[in-house]
């Protein structure tokens, strides 16, 4: 009986949200990004390792004594050159446009001195840079190693080359725990919502003519939006594995996000129901969360720590842990503030 | 508007409204702020958060020379090389052998240990008594200015043109492939690898190689803060200008506007709850004041969080500009958050809902603000964005000031439009009632909407959301269309240009209509038409005018999807070509306009027939000079 009332007030707040097609739009432009996460994590990691673009033919001119040398290390770091042979030739084509940069390299006493151009404030500068830093910190391993007998430890040796792509990590560590920690956000952003609109608006003294307790109500509101995160969480887990990322451990990363939407959820119901205005609940609801995902580096993984390792599957046992302890948490933190509610006096709204 | 009035309810606002902020809530911020501050202070001294710890599971034996590297790089989880290679380890390392498994993980996992083992070789090799042996390169990085001559023209139709989505700087002529075109990105493969010490993919803590190496990275951030042209190190302190710290600077200007736009959304839409606006709506006041009045407080109170931000930057940085220029540069970015969210409490209809909006403002303006700042050094394109402007005074870099006009005016006009548009719902009719959204829809629009003339106007207004419509159309059909024949995907793009501006014309006259602005004659439709046609003709060729006037950074001149003739033509074809566009510009206004007097049927046909009309023309435009 009681727990038909809850659904009932569950459905209906999931219902009105349906009808008012917000998360349908919500959906579909969650779509609309899976559609495109390839496109962007390509975005977004060139911005953050712009090297990784692909970046056709860049051509450095080399001029200077040691321009074999350097030649020798463009091989090795795959990059273009050109040799001139005095630094006002490779200037000159710098300036036509021929080359992207010009590395000069001088052997003084003991060093070789590299003066390294490339092209000021444009999109360019950045490739160019790159590509002269692979450059010259292949020439730098190739004359460590020339010079080994004077030197106390031998630098270790670089393993092979990978065939990797560079959007492997950002992908799991940064895109992964992103997509799956903002629909709880939301979820307990909206938890504070349904409580304090019935507040404000005074329909909760109707929904309490009705044969339901006060902890009913927080039951099937709380329920109704702690439901939602993981459903959404499982689309966000489907749409990548159609763009190709697979996700591993997708049982306990949905416990996982479950949990914690159990969490920021109990924390909406109580911030809703103690203040009982959304602007002052709201404004708490985001800092306290904010600062709680934050503090969670105290713990022995953070969660979003968890979900990569999970999503990628190197989970240890402290992974495993810290999904079962959050839930624990989550669920006893429902129990205790159910019980709470049950000791509000309605009649204060 | 009258300032003693405006002045009052802001007043109202902050004392009266909804109680202010009590005691209750006032306990519970401060210790939330007490247990934050506490837990700070333990988060930093556990080093922070690092998202990719234990990421990769190694397997390497004790003696093996890559132990140490393992050991101390935290995106590795060092296990027994014993375990399974691809179930349990990721990598197996046995002396200086290094194994992989055959997954992308184990490929990731190789390419991280390539770059781990080199930063770990840098310290190592700091530590050496012979430091010309150690680091036998020595590195002077320079920047040299070039001028090569651009040669892509900016072709020229009406409004149909869009540039071929390249927003390179200058045609090099190498630049065929590194620009910032969404084609490349996808074929993600070949080069990458390379990188030996590409921090590649290790998440934010990409800074850790910077961090422990031997001072890497000092390039960039010296470059950023200091402007200065020259840096010399080890060849892995060199780094991309990548203004790092300035960004979080930046940054740093957008979170508090967040904040404000929770409070401020709030107290909007709790005007629409239980009628409590009503009281104001009756008083002799009038709507801009009243909104006026409510949003005072809270720009003042962001300028206010902006204001002590620029101001503990300028004491912590004394080499940095003013500040004044970034105060300035903000005032456009607050107004444009306030703005998007009254339109949006205006059009909510329930708390929930404006939690969305709420969200959706959040991200997609802080997009907009940030990730084009991220260029500040880098290209004009960056000028999009107010936020440049802010990093570039932080960074004490000369401004001019038609760059920060540039940066300014369109999230002003954008603003404006916002809160105009929102004005027009501040009404009774739709404050109060569940109104379905697209009569909300013409409500906003039928706000500005008095006699004939007044369609110009709000065509013109609309201006800016149109060429932010047709960016995102652009960018949306392009990536599609990519394999289809050019024909095809020229036709999609001009197609979809075409919906938004015949939408952008015709919107504007059927609110009129529906509100009986305007009397059902075909004489008062074809005026109608007429003159919302000339006004979205004017927007377009004086945003043209500007362009041509100003020397608008390219991405902008992308933006402005129309062109209209250049050099080369004679006076009376340029004439020709000018008064063309505007003849199709009234020619479909007037078209819908006719057909959208028999009702909602009537305008979907004239609609329909206003868009075929255009974007034949624009085809053949095209097909013509293509």
């Amino acid at each position: 009986m009681f727990d038909d009332v809850r659904i009932a007030i569950a459905r209906r707040d999931i219902a009105s949200l349906s009808r008012e097609k917000t998360i349908v739009l919500a959906l579909v432009i969650q779509i609309f990004i899976a559609a495109f996460s390839s496109f962007l994590v390509v975005g977004l990691t060139s911005l953050y390792d712009p090297g990784s673009v692909e970046s056709g033919e860049l051509t450095f001119g080399v001029s200077g004594d040691t321009r074999n040398e350097l030649n020798e290390a463009a091989r090795e770091a795959g990059v273009e050159i050109e040799q001139y042979p005095t630094r006002t030739a490779a200037m000159d084509a710098f300036q036509r446009g021929e080359v992207i940069g010009v590395l000069h390299a001088d052997a003084s006493s003991e060093q070789i001195e590299v003066t390294a151009t490339v092209p000021d404030g444009s999109i360019q500068s950045t490739l160019a840079v790159v590509k002269a830093r692979d450059v010259l910190e292949a020439l730098e391993r190739n004359e460590r190693t020339n010079r080994a007998a004077h030197l106390e430890t031998n630098p270790v040796p670089l393993p092979p080359e990978a065939d990797a792509s560079s959007y492997f990590g950002f992908t799991y560590t940064v895109l992964v725990p992103l997509l799956l920690f903002l629909p709880p956000f939301i979820s307990g952003s909206i938890t504070v919502d349904v409580l304090t609109e019935e507040i404000e608006r005074g329909t909760l003294e109707l929904l309490r003519v009705a044969p339901v307790s006060l902890t009913d109500i927080f039951d099937g509101k709380a329920l109704g939006m702690a439901i939602l995160a993981p459903i959404q969480a499982l689309l966000w887990i489907a749409l990548l594995s159609v763009n190709g990322i697979t996700i591993d451990n997708v049982l306990l990363l949905v416990v996982l996000v479950a949990a914690v939407a159990l969490l920021v959820v109990v924390l909406g119901a109580v911030l809703g129901l103690t203040l009982g205005q959304r602007r002052q609940a709201q404004l708490l609801y985001s800092i306290i969360a904010l600062g709680l995902f934050g503090a969670a580096a105290l713990l022995p993984e953070h969660p979003a720590t968890v979900a990569a390792k999970l999503a990628v599957g190197s989970q240890t046992t402290v992974t495993t842990a810290t999904v079962f302890g959050l839930s624990a948490l989550a669920v006893g933190l429902y129990a205790t503030t159910r019980r709470y509610v049950g000791t509000i006096d309605p009649e204060r709204y | 508007m009258r300032p003693r009035k405006i002045l009052r309810i802001a007043r109202w606002e902050v004392t009266k409204n909804a109680g202010g902020i009590d005691r209750k809530t006032a306990a519970v911020v401060a210790v939330t702020l007490l247990v934050l501050g506490g837990a700070a202070p333990l988060v930093v001294a556990q080093g922070g958060v690092t998202l990719d710890e234990g990421f990769y599971r190694v397997g390497v034996d004790e003696e093996s020379p890559l132990y140490p590297v393992v050991e101390s790089d935290s995106t590795f989880a060092a296990q027994d090389p014993d375990e399974e290679l691809g179930s349990e380890i990721d990598l197996r390392i046995r002396a200086t052998q290094v194994v992989a498994s055959d997954s992308q993980k184990g490929q990731a996992a190789l390419a991280e240990l390539r770059s781990s083992v080199d930063s770990y070789n840098d310290r190592v090799m700091s530590a050496e008594s012979n430091q010309s042996a150690a680091f036998p390169v020595t590195v002077t990085l320079e920047y040299a200015e070039r001028n090569l001559t651009t040669t892509g023209g900016t072709d020229t139709l009406d409004g149909g043109t869009v540039n071929d989505g390249t927003p390179s700087d200058s045609g090099t002529p190498d630049d065929g492939g590194n620009d910032s075109d969404p084609a490349d990105g996808d074929g993600s493969d070949g080069t990458i690898g390379d990188g030996s010490n590409g921090t590649t993919g290790d998440g934010p803590t990409g800074e850790e190689s910077t961090g422990d190496g031997s001072a890497g990275g000092i390039g960039g951030i010296a470059r950023s803060l200091t402007g200065s042209d020259a840096t010399t190190g080890t060849p892995s302190d060199i780094s991309p200008p990548f203004p790092f710290q300035s960004l979080i600077l930046a940054f740093l200007f957008v979170i508090p506007l967040n904040f404000v736009i929770q409070a401020y959304g709030s107290t909007m839409l709790s005007e629409r709850l239980n009628r409590r606006g009503e009281l104001m709506l009756v008083a002799p006041v009038s709507r801009g004041d009243i909104i006026a009045g409510k949003t005072l407080p809270y720009f003042l109170g962001a300028l206010f969080f902006e204001g002590l931000i620029a101001g503990g930057i300028l004491y912590l940085q004394p080499d940095s500009g003013s500040g004044l220029y970034a105060l300035a540069a903000v005032v456009p970015l607050i107004l444009l958050f306030l703005s998007a969210t009254f339109l949006g409490a205006m059009f909510a209809r329930s708390f929930k809902e404006l939690t969305f909006v709420t969200v959706s403002i959040t991200v997609g303006l802080t997009t907009y603000a940030f990730v084009p700042a991220i260029f500040t050094d880098v290209t004009p394109i960056a000028l999009i964005s107010p936020l440049t402007i802010v990093v570039r005074d932080i960074q004490g870099v000369a401004i001019e000031p038609l760059s920060v006009l540039l940066s300014t005016l369109p999230p002003l006009f954008t603003a404006g439009l916002f809160f105009v548009l929102g004005a027009g719902l501040y009404r009774e009719e739709d404050m109060f009632t569940q109104r379905p959204i697209p009569l909300k829809v013409l409500d906003s629009l039928a706000g500005r909407i008095h006699r004939r003339r007044s369609v110009a106007l709000v065509v013109i207004l609309l201006m800016p959301l149109v060429i932010l419509a047709e960016l995102v159309a652009v960018a949306a059909v392009y990536p599609i269309s990519m394999g289809l024949p050019q024909p095809i995907w020229l036709g999609l793009i001009l197609f979809s240009i075409v919906v938004i501006e015949e939408l952008a014309k015709s919107l504007p006259i059927y609110a009129g209509f529906v509100h009986n602005r305007y009397d059902r004659s075909i004489r008062s439709a074809l005026a109608v038409g007429a003159l919302a046609g000339l006004g979205f003709f004017l927007a377009e060729k004086g945003l043209l005018l500007a362009q041509l006037l100003g020397g608008l950074p390219e991405v902008q001149q992308a933006a402005v999807v129309s062109a209209g003739p250049t050099a080369g033509i004679g006076p009376a074809v340029g004439l020709l070509l000018l008064l063309a566009p505007l003849a199709l510009h009234v020619v479909t206004a007037a078209t819908s306009a006719v057909g959208m007097r028999s009702g909602r049927q009537g305008y979907a046909i004239g609609l329909t027939a206003a868009i075929a009309i255009h974007f034949l023309y624009n085809f053949s435009v095209v097909m013509l000079v293509v």
